[in-house]
């Protein structure tokens, strides 16, 4: 079994921020939302999208890191930052190719998504229907063939009947 | 000071100055912010007679405690100055993420004063107040204003505000655009933004109050966002609905109990609704929705249209009051029209509802023979015409011919052209009146004689909402009448109540679709969170004080300029017309009516019975007496006098 991971459907998120703030709140008991590992990217002016660690296997960050303050758990996927080893280099965030690194203002300090325990906050507060889900990577694939698939009949509809 | 960022940002255009100065404690637990905070500076600063469009009138944007707090309709803000359309009290809130970024570089309001001698636009980063020269962008469209301005700012997330073509033009309804689709529409303040040679404001930060108690803010709001199902619900229609279709899910309604607002006001049903319900721009033109910052409402539309007409999607899409002028309103009943009169008001940064007014009030001079072909340079200006309506929104936004007449907005121009013109303009002290039927709701109906800015349909929510809804913590209880045909003392109780609480809302400031009745007593929990905020102890009575107050400062602002009870009027048209057909055939809201429920009006607000002006007893009440002996200076009630408003 693959491990499920925060996706985000361009097409139906809004850019509310919910998501960045629901994660300060749980993460950083603040309503800082710099304090945020979920990010919302607006593209002006119509489009937006909130990006989160995808819990890649090959993790250039951990690799990149030269105090070894990065760490994948084998079983879940989740990338560990050790706070008392890290010292804010920020190499991980270049290394990163999603940008799914923040830095900590406070603490000096990277932060990574830990997926909540598996039961993320941002997913559960997310206002809009499917922009935010907790998936596993075959049942992205498979939403996005449903709606390929949606859009060939509906191109097809008249020249069926 | 929890709550605030404590500080007011003070640009002078004239000699490029900058400062800073505080908030004050008391200001702001007496007039909470956004349009207290702008009321009170305003009175203070103003001199009687100031010139709209001159030097001297300020501009100010202020945010209020709830801006930038996570909760569903916080992310607001509120534009205001001298209006250049009433010549009086203008104020026109916003929403989007500008009124966030604002508290973000450090500032609760902005107060902009004097005129630069070329055009510039600000850009505020961090606390730096940088003056940039717009010589290149004037004259353009709002949109390629904003990407100019991401480029030269270097910053693809800073928020801009700025003014379009009209602004700059000085059209009395201009609007200022936020955010690309976000407005600050009514009572013309991108004519004021355009009078000071300022074509946009820039915003970018990171900074955020400090709040008395984070982690019971934090439960609050967690717990507002996990609500939002209750908040966007809303008794007379379907759960979600504003969701699925935005605030036109309104329009279906009116039509079916024919209240819609039809050929200036004349008819009150529309033959052609099915072409522009919300239900057909869903299916059609609508090709995604937006929403503001922490809000799962999503009411904004985007639409698309490429025949016969190109609608460009950046612009966002009609909403009700847009949708009901320039159609019903004007008897046009072409979708792809009404979208492309509407992203044309954005281009050019225009109120979709005045000017939808006006395009009426000159079809019906049209008929009329008021206005001829030759007045109109050939367009023909005759009720529907799709094509005739866009030709005259670019006029009226570049005051080309016929434009430049009607771009005085509809008092004005009445009075130009004459003949009887005057009572078919439809308007209450200068203000176009909104997409609402006062003759088939009358508690609505005379919101608009007293509301502050003129006609407006935001000083009082629709009377059928109330019926079987009472909200006894704020005093809706069984007293109150809320039948939508009565006109008596009850009704006058109902509508004092809720402009009190929707002055309120706007000194919060809090969007009103997460506070309707039904879905949303909210004041209890505004309470709350203000008091985690800031570490108050406020009670909704307190809070309910201060919208009375507002309300109070800002008549006393409009008093000062000349205006008393004989100002407080509706047009002929809906006083003495009955309304033609539908349930409420034979409706009409009548001359005695009006006048027995301002008696009642005055009487609940402790104004002067003959001439409406705030008394010093009821001023003293409230804590402004400073504001009762300025009135007590100016002398008695005048007669419009030049400066006052005309």
């Amino acid at each position: 079994m693959q491990e499920k991971f925060i996706f985000c459907d361009p097409d139906k998120c809004l850019g509310c921020l919910i998501c960045e703030f629901v994660c300060s709140a749980a993460k950083g008991k603040s309503t800082d939302p710099l304090l945020s590992r979920i990010r919302v990217v607006n593209f002006e002016p119509v489009g937006s999208m909130a990006i989160a660690c995808v819990l890649c296997k090959d993790t250039p960050c951990v690799r990149v890191c030269p105090r070894k303050a990065l760490k994948q758990e084998e079983k879940t996927g989740v990338v560990l930052v050790d706070e008392d080893k890290c010292n804010g280099c920020c190499w991980c965030f270049e290394a990163c190719p999603f940008g799914a690194i923040a830095f900590n203002p406070q603490k000096k300090v990277v932060m990574i998504c830990d997926y909540c325990d598996g039961d993320p906050a941002c997913v559960k507060y997310c206002p809009f229907d499917g922009a935010l889900t907790l998936s596993r990577i075959d049942e992205v694939a498979h939403s996005r063939r449903k709606d390929v698939f949606k859009e060939i009949l509906k191109e097809t509809a008249g020249k069926r009947a | 000071m929890f709550g605030y960022m404590g500080k007011i940002l003070r640009v002078n255009l004239t000699d490029k100055k900058v400062s800073e100065e505080p908030l004050d404690r008391h200001t702001a637990r007496k007039f909470l912010g956004a349009r207290g905070l702008g009321a009170k500076i305003l009175f203070d600063e103003l001199k009687l007679g100031t010139d709209p469009l001159g030097p001297e009138n300020k501009l100010v944007i202020a945010t209020g405690i709830l801006t930038g707090i996570p909760i569903p309709g916080s992310a607001r803000f509120v534009v205001m100055a001298k209006s250049p359309l009433t010549g009086i009290w203008g104020e026109s809130p916003a929403g989007g993420f500008f009124g966030n970024e604002l508290k973000a570089v450090g500032y609760d309001a902005v107060i902009l004063e004097g005129k630069a001698s070329r055009p510039v636009y600000l850009w505020v980063n961090e606390s730096e107040t940088e003056f940039r020269d717009a010589g290149h962008l004037w004259g353009k469209l709002t949109r390629d204003v904003q990407r100019e301005i991401f480029k030269e700012v270097k910053d693809e997330t800073a928020i801009v505000g700025c003014i379009g073509p009209a602004g700059e033009n000085m059209v009395k309804f201009a609007s200022i655009l936020f955010d690309f689709n976000h407005v600050a529409g009514r009572t013309g303040m991108g004519a004021v933004m355009g009078s000071k040679n300022l074509k946009a404001i820039a915003v970018r930060g990171t900074q955020r109050p400090k709040y008395a108690d984070e982690e019971k803010l934090i439960d609050l709001s967690l717990k507002e966002l996990a609500n939002k199902g209750e908040t966007t619900r809303r008794g007379c229609y379907w759960p979600d609905a504003l969701d699925k279709y935005g605030s036109n899910v309104d329009y279906r309604y009116w039509q079916l109990t024919g209240r819609l607002p039809t050929q200036n006001f004349r008819k009150c049903t529309f033959p052609g609704y099915q072409n522009v319900i919300a239900e057909t721009v869903s299916s059609t033109i609508l090709i995604r929705t937006n929403t503001c910052p922490h809000c799962p409402i999503q009411c904004n539309r985007i639409v698309q249209v490429s025949h016969p007409y190109e609608v460009d999607p950046d612009y966002g899409g009609p909403e009700y009051e847009t949708t009901a002028a320039l159609s019903s309103f004007c008897m046009n009943d072409s979708l792809a029209a009404l979208a492309k009169a509407n992203e044309l008001c954005n281009k050019y940064a225009m109120d979709t509802i005045s000017t939808g007014v006006t395009i009426a009030f000159a079809m019906e001079c049209y008929e009329k023979g008021l206005i001829t072909s030759k007045d109109t340079e050939g367009i023909d200006l005759t009720w529907g015409n799709p094509e005739a309506m866009i030709q005259i929104v670019e006029k009226i936004a570049h005051r080309q011919g016929i434009g430049d007449l009607l771009a005085e907005g509809v008092r004005r121009a009445s009075k130009k052209i004459g003949h009887g013109a005057e009572e078919f303009a439809m308007h209450v002290k200068g203000m176009e009146i909104p997409m609402h039927e006062g003759r088939g709701k009358k508690g609505h109906g005379f919101s608009y004689t007293i509301s502050n800015r003129g006609a407006c349909h935001l000083q009082m929510e629709s009377d059928d909402l109330f019926e079987e809804t009472p909200y006894p913590e704020v005093g809706i209880d069984e007293t109150v009448k809320a039948d939508r045909l009565y006109a008596g003392p009850e009704k006058v109780k109902l509508v004092k109540v809720v402009n009190d609480l929707f002055i309120l809302y706007d000194c919060l400031p809090i969007c009103r679709w997460t506070v309707y009745p039904d879905g949303g007593k909210r004041v209890e929990t505004f309470a709350k969170i203000i008091n985690a905020a800031t570490g108050w102890n406020v009670t909704i009575g307190e809070l309910m004080t201060v919208g009375e107050r507002v309300c109070n400062l800002e008549r006393a602002f409009n008093v000062r300029e000349g205006i008393n009870r004989k100002d407080d009027v509706l047009p002929k048209r809906l006083l003495e017309e009955p309304l033609p057909d539908g349930p409420y055939k034979g409706e009409t809201i009548g001359k005695k009516a009006l006048d027995k429920m301002l008696d009642h009006w005055y009487a609940l607000r402790k104004w002067d019975k003959d001439s409406g002006i705030p008394t010093r007893e009821k001023l003293e009440e409230l804590g402004l007496k400073y504001v009762a002996d300025e009135l007590e200076n100016i002398g008695p009630p005048r007669k419009a006098e030049k400066h006052s408003p005309s």
